[in-house]
C-alpha cells in the first residue's frame, strides 16, 4: 500500500513538473508535428521520431523525451486521418483502420469516423498508460534476476518473435531481418576485450554504426524513395460531419476498448513487435467476439474503434520493455531508446533503483501527449487537411535534407551521412523484398546485449551450456523462441504433430487405437 | 519474389560464409590467457551460422519454386527501366545521393542544399509541354521552396543548435 502512495506520489509530482509553459509549449507542437508525420503518408512515427531526436539535442533530457514521445503518440493517432479520408494508412500502424474507416467515409461519416479514431486512440494510450505505471517498476525490479544467461535469450527471444509476428506470411525473412541486425551490431569494437570487428582500419566504425544515421536511413530514405516511386495519394476532402468523438460509442463499445486495450499494451511489451501488430490482433479479436461481424470491413464502428485502441495502446505498452530491460518493444521505441541513451539516460533493470522518478516522468509525458491527441483530435480539421494536400515533389527533398544534417549533427561527421544512405538503399530493397525492419533495427539494438552475455554466461559456466536450459526464465523464454520456429517450419510441424499422434495414442492405449 | 529469394538466399550464403571465416581468423587472445568461450569471433560466428542455414533455406526453397530460372531478358530489363515509378525512383536515388555524397562539404551548406531542393522541385514538377508561363511559375516556385528552406534549415541547425554545418 506505501509503495502504492509512493509510486502516485511520483506521478504527480511529475504531471506537476510538466505544468510550466516551456514543457506545454514544446508538447503543444510536438504532438502537432507528430500528428502532421503521421497523417502525411510515407512520413513514419519511427522515420518522425529518429529525425525529431536530432533536434532534441539541445534540449534537456526530461524535456528531449517528452518532445520525441509526444511526437510518438501524435504520430500513431494522425495516421488514422489519412486511413478515413484516402484510404492510405498514414503510418503502417493505421493499416486496420482503413478497413472500416475509409467505407463510413464514404458513407458519408468520415466526421464520426474521425471521432471514433479519437477517442479509440485516447482511451487506449490511457490503457498503456496505467500498464506502463503499474507494470514497469514491477519488471524492473524482476529483471534484478535477470543474469547473462536470461538476457542472452530476451535478445534471441525478441528476434525470433519479433521476425515471426512482423512477417507473418513468411517468417524467415522476419528472422533473417533479424540477425541482420544483429550482424551490424557486431561491428566495431567488442565490449569484452576491445578488439575491433570487421572496421578494416577505418576510425569511424570503431564505436560501429551510429543508431540514429542507421535508422534515419532505414526509415527516412528509404520511405522517401519509396513515396517518390509510388503515384501519388489522392486529395483527401474535408468531413461533412461532426469530428467531435461521441460518448454513447464508448459506452457501447467499452469491451472492445478494454479487450483492444489490454491486446495492444501486450503486443506492446513483445520486443520489437509494434503498433501495425497490435492494431490488426486487436482488430481480429473485435471481430470474433462481435455481434455485429458482418459489418467489418463495410463500415464497423467497433473495427474501427477496435484498430485505433489497439494501435496506441501499443505505444506505452513498448515503453515498459525499453524503460525496464533496454529492448524497444517496437522500431519507434527503439529509436526512442537511443534518444535516452543519447541524452545520458540509463534504462535498463537498474532504473528503478537509479532513477524511479524518470518512469513517472514517463508515464505523465505519455498522459499529457494524450491529452495534447484528444484536443487537437477535436479540434484540428482543416490545418491537417491543408498539410495533406503539399505535393510529395515539395516535400520529400526537405525530408532528405533532414535527414542528411540529422545524421550529420550527432556528432559532426560526413560518415554518417554515408550511413544514413547506405542503410537507406539496403532498407529500400529489403522493403521490397518483404523483409520488415522492426527486427531489423531490434537486431542492431540488441546485438551488443547478445555478445557479451553469451560469452559473459560461457565463461561463468566455464563453456557449460547447461543453466542456459535450465534456469527457470530461461525455459520459458527458449521454449517459445523454439516452438515460434518449429510452429512456422511446415514439415517440422509435420513432424511434431505427428509424434504428439503418436505419443498420444499410445499413452490412451489399445482401446483408443481401436475407437479413434 | 521467388527469383529475389533465389538471389537474396545466394548473396546470405556468402556473406554468412564470408562472416564465418573473418570470425575464424580473428584472434584467439591466447597470450593474455582468456578463456576461449569469451574471444571476440565467437559470437559473429554464431550469427554467421544462423545466417547460413537461413540462407541455404532460402535458395533451396527459392529453386523449388523455380527461382533459380532468372529469365533476364533485355526486353524485360527495358520495360523495367521505362516504368514510371521505378524513373522517379532512379531519378530520386541520383539526386539524392548525388546532395548528401558530393554537394555536402563541397560547396557552402545552405548554396548545396538550396540548389538540391530547387532542382527537385524543378525536375519532378517539369510537364513536357507546360506553356513558358507555367515553367516560369514552376522555376519561381521551386526557386522559393529552396531559398525558405535552406534558408530555415541553415539557421535552425548553425544558430539554434549550434551544429557546424558541414
Amino acid at each position: 500500500m506505501t509503495g502504492l502512495i509512493d509510486n502516485l506520489a511520483r506521478f504527480l509530482s511529475a504531471i506537476g513538473g510538466f505544468t510550466t509553459p516551456l514543457a506545454l509549449f514544446h508538447m503543444a507542437w510536438s504532438t502537432l508535428l507528430g500528428i502532421m508525420i503521421g497523417a502525411l503518408p510515407g512520413l513514419t512515427a519511427t522515420m518522425g521520431i529518429a529525425l525529431i531526436t536530432t533536434l532534441t539535442y539541445k534540449l534537456s533530457a526530461d524535456l528531449a523525451i517528452l518532445v520525441l514521445i509526444c511526437v510518438y503518440v501524435g504520430a500513431i493517432y494522425g495516421g488514422s486521418r489519412t486511413a478515413i479520408l484516402i484510404n492510405i494508412p498514414g503510418t503502417p500502424a493505421n493499416a486496420a483502420t482503413t478497413l472500416d474507416g475509409f467505407p463510413l467515409a464514404m458513407q458519408g461519416l468520415a466526421g464520426r469516423a474521425m471521432g471514433v479514431a479519437t477517442s479509440g486512440s485516447v482511451l487506449g494510450s490511457f490503457i498503456g498508460m496505467f500498464f506502463l505505471a503499474t507494470i514497469a517498476p514491477l519488471l524492473g525490479n524482476y529483471a534484478l534476476k535477470f543474469q547473462s544467461f536470461e538476457f542472452f535469450w530476451l535478445a534471441i527471444f525478441g528476434i525470433v518473435i519479433s521476425g515471426h509476428l512482423t512477417a507473418l506470411e513468411d517468417p524467415i525473412k522476419g528472422w533473417i531481418a533479424g540477425f541482420l541486425g544483429l550482424l551490424v551490431a557486431m561491428v566495431g569494437q567488442e565490449g569484452i576485450h576491445a578488439y575491433e570487428r570487421f572496421t578494416y582500419g577505418k576510425t569511424e566504425l570503431l564505436g560501429g554504426f551510429a543508431l540514429i544515421p542507421a535508422m534515419v536511413g532505414a526509415f527516412g530514405f528509404a520511405e522517401v524513395l519509396s513515396v517518390m516511386q509510388n503515384p501519388p495519394a489522392e486529395k483527401a476532402e474535408s468531413p461533412r460531419d461532426s469530428i467531435i468523438p461521441k460518448l454513447a460509442d464508448v459506452l457501447r463499445y467499452w469491451r472492445t476498448i478494454i479487450r483492444s486495450g489490454l491486446i495492444g499494451t501486450l503486443i506492446g511489451i513483445i520486443p520489437g513487435v509494434g503498433e501495425d501488430i497490435g492494431a490488426w490482433v486487436s482488430y481480429a479479436a473485435a471481430r470474433r467476439k462481435s455481434k455485429e461481424r458482418e459489418k467489418f470491413g463495410k463500415g464497423s464502428i467497433e473495427g474501427l474503434m477496435a484498430a485505433e485502441t489497439g494501435n496506441n495502446a501499443v505505444v506505452p505498452g513498448a515503453i515498459i520493455p525499453a524503460l525496464t530491460l533496454a529492448i524497444p518493444g517496437s522500431a519507434p521505441a527503439a529509436v526512442l531508446l537511443a534518444a535516452m541513451f543519447i541524452h545520458g539516460l540509463r534504462p535498463g533493470p537498474l532504473i528503478m533503483v537509479e532513477s524511479p522518478q524518470f518512469v513517472y516522468q514517463v508515464v505523465a509525458m505519455v498522459f499529457f501527449a494524450t491529452l495534447a491527441i484528444l484536443i487537437y483530435g477535436v479540434g484540428l480539421s482543416k490545418l491537417l487537411l491543408k498539410v495533406l494536400a503539399i505535393p510529395r515533389t515539395r516535400l520529400m527533398p526537405v525530408v532528405f535534407v533532414l535527414c542528411a544534417i540529422g545524421s550529420y549533427a550527432i556528432t559532426n561527421r560526413t560518415f554518417d551521412i554515408w550511413v544514413m544512405i547506405g542503410f537507406g538503399i539496403i532498407g529500400y530493397i529489403l522493403r521490397k523484398m518483404k523483409y520488415p525492419m522492426a527486427p531489423l533495427v531490434l537486431g542492431i539494438i540488441l546485438g551488443d546485449l547478445m555478445d557479451k552475455n553469451l560469452r559473459r554466461g560461457l565463461v561463468l559456466t566455464d563453456g557449460d551450456l547447461t543453466p542456459f536450459f535450465t534456469r527457470p526464465i530461461c525455459v520459458v523464454l527458449w521454449l517459445i523462441t523454439f516452438s515460434s520456429i518449429i510452429l512456422s517450419i511446415d514439415p517440422l510441424r509435420h513432424l511434431l504433430r505427428e509424434v504428439l499422434r503418436l505419443v498420444w495414442s499410445k499413452s490412451r492405449g489399445p482401446f483408443y487405437r481401436r475407437t479413434a | 519474389m521467388a527469383r529475389a529469394d533465389f538471389i537474396t538466399g545466394l548473396a546470405l550464403i556468402f556473406l554468412s560464409l564470408y562472416v564465418i571465416i573473418e570470425s575464424w581468423q580473428m584472434p584467439r587472445l591466447e597470450h593474455l590467457k582468456v578463456h576461449p568461450l569469451s574471444v571476440p569471433g565467437v559470437v559473429p560466428a554464431f550469427i554467421g551460422m544462423v545466417l547460413l542455414l537461413f540462407g541455404t533455406v532460402l535458395t533451396i526453397r527459392s529453386i523449388r519454386r523455380g527461382g533459380h530460372r532468372l529469365r533476364l531478358t533485355e526486353e524485360g530489363l527495358r520495360r523495367l527501366y521505362q516504368d514510371p515509378g521505378n524513373q522517379r525512383l532512379l531519378l530520386t536515388a541520383i539526386l539524392s545521393i548525388g546532395y548528401a555524397g558530393f554537394l555536402i562539404g563541397n560547396l557552402p551548406y545552405g548554396l548545396a542544399t538550396g540548389l538540391f531542393i530547387f532542382v527537385f522541385v524543378l525536375l519532378f514538377e517539369w510537364e513536357p509541354g507546360m506553356s513558358s508561363a507555367k515553367r516560369r511559375r514552376g522555376v519561381m516556385t521551386a526557386a522559393l521552396i529552396a531559398t525558405l528552406s535552406s534558408a530555415a534549415i541553415t539557421l535552425v541547425f548553425e544558430r539554434l543548435f549550434l551544429v557546424s554545418l558541414p
